[in-house]
């Protein structure tokens, strides 16, 4: 199920991408492409950022994940300001934008972590028997 | 598969592997053998020492300096930490944070402790500090031993 997943994402990405080929050929870049693509690049400097702060900062699970927030909530502000996504009353959107994706993310890292040390450690035991 | 086993005394650990035909299996099984003989030549005062990877328990990057570790001494290694890397893949030693990499042929137990920090135990007692970043290598190790 899983591999079906995946290879549903990788083909829905892969056809999102030639359909935005063709029409950038033929139409040019409009509203929706140019904001599909001012994420793809957001999306960029905040896996970018996350990375750094994967390598160099060693942080508690909670801690990471607040240090990812406020960074990826400043790079989503000043993206927006930028190309114009918020006005100047609406801004704080961008935590609430940031903090749903974070906190989804958040339990799925837990989940994964649990899942993969239990892993490791049933591989251990059988190892020793 | 057939496995002989016969204890010479007075003469090296030998494997001799005897097959029909080389195919990939029979490349990929003297491959891991011979990643068994792995070995690094570590420093300590003023001699030099070849330490077969059966005996190291991790190796340690400090202030660009690199430490090998065995059960009960510290040895210290030329190289950097890429130079190390590119020598273990298909072994049991895998990198588990920025600065360190970890037999995992040693370890007891990997647990969560306070503050989600993850620490590897290992059957020395000692205990390492796992970045969550490369807890999916160790991970693929073990499954690779699985197949």
């Amino acid at each position: 199920m899983r591999r079906i997943f995946r290879d549903t994402c990788i083909l829905f990405a892969l056809a999102v991408l030639s359909v935005f080929v063709m029409s950038i050929i033929w139409v040019g870049i409009t509203d929706e492409i140019k904001l599909v693509l001012q994420l793809f690049v957001l999306s960029f400097v905040i896996a970018f950022g996350n990375y750094f702060l994967d390598e160099y900062v060693t942080l508690p699970m909670i801690g990471s994940y607040v240090v990812k927030y406020i960074t990826a909530t400043a790079a989503v502000m000043l993206f927006g300001f930028i190309a114009g996504w918020f006005y100047r009353s609406n801004f704080w959107m961008a935590f609430i934008y940031v903090g749903i994706v974070l906190v989804i993310a958040y339990f799925i890292d837990a989940f994964r972590i649990k899942r993969d040390i239990d892993y490791i450690n049933s591989g251990i035991k059988n190892k020793q028997k | 598969m057939r496995i002989e086993k016969r204890h010479v005394e007075g003469r090296p650990l030998t494997v001799i592997v005897e097959y029909p035909e080389w195919n990939n299996s029979v490349a990929s099984l003297i491959g891991r053998i011979e990643k068994m003989d792995l070995s690094f030549v570590g420093k300590s005062e003023d001699r030099s020492v070849s330490i077969g990877i059966s005996d190291i328990y991790y190796i340690e990057n400090v202030e660009r300096k690199l430490f090998l570790y065995t059960k009960d001494e510290v040895f210290r290694l030329d190289g950097t930490m890429p130079d190390i890397e590119s020598k273990i893949p298909d072994t049991g030693l895998v990198r588990i944070s920025r600065t360190c990499i970890m037999n995992t042929d040693k370890l007891r137990e990997i647990k969560q402790i306070r503050n989600s920090h993850l620490e590897a135990v290992l059957d020395n007692d000692e205990k390492l500090i796992v970045s969550r970043k490369y807890l999916p290598d160790i991970k693929k190790v073990f499954k690779k031993e699985e197949v």
